[in-house]
């Protein structure tokens, strides 16, 4: 697809998420659309390494988890503004993605997820684990990251005291500039030469290196990038529902995000953003089948794995494909 | 970019060994190669020849020996860094960035290739489209350029090899097999190709296991032969040698070669 073809595809779409609070005032829906926001965020920005770098990393959910505790903690103990804390928190985010970064330099492949995995499960532990008391002000004992229970009362983004009821129509638009940012940032890398060369490494690391890219430097670039806005999108998270908890590392949640780009579409702009949005539906609809989601989730991937590696726009390239 | 003092070969090549383990693919081997020279090499299956584009490339360096580049020794530089001296290969398993377009895949190399960057950028520079459209125009590939290069055949992905290697700007092409697996009719195509990349000036060392390709184009040639020079010299004298009649050529072969170097003289 052209510049332009992408500019009225995005204009669309922004048009109608802008319209849908005021065509359906819900509250149920306006909570779950800026949930899917953010996860669409976090997704276009998990696409970069995954799809466009061929990294296969599954440390953008504890990344999402560093941004949302950073955020918290910062709101917590220093009684930082949100509004200051969230930005600082993606920084944070992008320093600890870095180092995730160079400890899977030497790593291939699947050995890169199993890395990942890990460092994920032990930021985990180490939250679920610690059961000191770091504090006993406020609601009692309180481990240094609020260990099970996680983290609340770390203050808010103050829609209330503007909007009244209609807070929740502020975060929304939040959540919706964050994700038309993230989805700019992603367009802006993936055409320009960074892209070029984080796809050449993915298609050929021998080759991509006897035409001058470096593995190391490019590796880098991938994981510091793709952690700004995945953590400001786990910050925002722990602002929206003013409380962050050690859920976030769930594994049904991260299987849920790689599902929405690889049912939508990996390594194509769109293609996690539409994951993204069908996922949610879906899961609307099957909300009364809750001990089925995992098991679901497993065989929609499987299904587009074997059948449709490249997802729905894949699909839709296809026929568009068949049809010229 | 250092200029070559006059009469210091462009790349010299001082006993170089690559061994694999117990196995020795390179052994104490020793060439160099003046501007504007086109080295052929040749040899049997297994002599080594890919191996030492290996070593030269940097992408996987020698045990022992030196390499030196335009006076500078590159023994031990990184495959990007020797890339960025000025030296391009080609692979013989037609290696291509197989879900980039043609163009795409020239883009990366005149990106990247030509100069180490330090900073990425947002968009390539008219230097860079310069060097892409050079290239493609060169090769043949501009009319293709949209092409997804996982769908070109084979001609093309030989041909794309080369434009990505030219993109870079290189001072020294090493080609890996340019016109093994093509048909006689596609072979002429890299002739031409390669002869115009000779006039120009350009210093080109080449792998081939087709021998008439090799000697019509070839200032001089190498023959190889479990990792070591068996024969360095002009193509005519290939056919007078006995060892390389022996180990490589073989009396049929040998003797149809030379009657083609008849007919050429």
């Amino acid at each position: 697809m052209s510049w332009r073809g992408h500019l009225i595809v995005g204009l669309l779409s922004l048009a109608i998420a802008v319209a849908l609070p005021f065509v359906f005032n819900i509250n149920y829906l306006v909570t779950q659309v800026t949930l899917a926001f953010i996860y669409g965020t976090v997704v276009t920005q998990w696409n970069l390494v995954y799809g466009v770098a061929g990294i296969f990393s599954l440390a953008q959910m504890a990344l999402f988890a560093v941004g949302a505790y950073a955020a918290a903690m910062l709101g917590f103990y220093f009684g930082w503004s949100l509004w200051i804390a969230m930005p600082v928190a993606a920084l944070i985010t992008v320093v600890v993605s870095v180092l995730i970064g160079l400890a899977c330099l030497r790593l291939r492949g699947p050995y890169v997820a199993l890395l990942t995995l890990a460092i994920a499960q032990v930021l985990y532990l180490v939250i679920v684990n610690d059961t000191d008391c770091y504090t006993t002000e406020g609601s009692g004992c309180l481990p240094f990251f609020g260990g099970v229970r996680g983290l609340t009362r770390f203050g808010e983004l103050g829609f209330r005291e503007w909007l009244g009821e209609d807070w929740r129509l502020g975060n929304y638009f939040v959540a919706l500039a964050l994700l038309a940012l993230a989805l700019i940032f992603s367009a802006v890398i993936m055409r320009g030469p960074l892209g070029l060369a984080f796809r050449a490494l993915r298609d050929n690391p021998g080759l991509a290196r006897s035409r001058g890219i470096s593995r190391f430097k490019y590796q880098i670039w991938v994981f510091a990038l793709s952690a700004f806005f995945t953590g400001l999108a786990g910050a925002f998270y722990a602002a929206n529902y003013e409380s962050i908890g050690p859920t976030v590392f769930s594994f049904s949640l991260l299987l849920f995000l790689i599902a929405m780009m690889t049912v939508g579409g990996i390594g194509t702009l769109w293609g996690p953003l539409l994951g993204a949005i069908l996922l949610m539906g879906t899961d609307e609809v099957l909300r009364d089948y809750q001990e089925w989601r995992d098991i679901g989730l497993g065989l929609l991937l499987v299904f587009f794995v074997i059948l449709l590696p490249q997802g729905l726009v894949g699909l839709i390239n296809w026929r568009r494909e068949r049809v010229d | 970019m250092t200029q070559t003092a006059a009469g210091q070969p462009l790349l010299e090549v001082t006993a170089v060994t690559k061994s694999f383990g117990a196995l020795v693919a390179v052994n104490g081997l020793s060439f160099n190669l003046n501007e504007g020279e086109v080295l052929g090499i040749g040899g049997p299956n297994g002599a080594g020849k890919t191996t030492l584009f290996e070593v030269i490339s940097g992408l996987s360096p020698a045990t022992s020996g030196s390499v030196r580049f335009a006076g500078e020794d590159i023994t031990r530089l990184s495959a990007e860094a020797i890339c960025h001296a000025g030296i391009a290969r080609t692979f013989q398993l037609n290696a291509a960035f197989d879900s980039l377009s043609v163009r795409e895949n020239v883009e990366v190399a005149a990106q990247f290739g030509r100069a180490n960057r330090a900073v990425p950028g947002l968009r390539l520079d008219r230097c860079t489209r310069a060097s892409v459209d050079a290239a493609l125009e060169i090769t043949g590939l501009i009319e293709r350029q949209r092409r997804i290069a996982a769908k070109l055949p084979v001609i093309d992905r030989k041909l794309l090899m080369i434009a990505g290697a030219l993109a870079t700007e290189p001072r020294l092409v090493l080609m890996d097999e340019p016109v093994g697996g093509l048909t006689p009719g596609e072979t002429d195509r890299i002739v031409h190709l390669v002869e115009r990349l000779r006039a120009e000036g350009r210093s080109i060392i080449m792998i081939e296991h087709v021998m008439r390709f090799l000697v019509q184009l070839s200032d001089r040639v190498l023959i190889l032969h479990h990792g070591e020079k068996i024969y360095e010299g002009v193509p005519r004298g290939l056919v007078q040698d006995a060892q390389v009649v022996d180990v490589f050529l073989g009396q049929g072969a040998s003797r149809r070669l030379a009657s083609y170097l008849e007919g050429r003289a």
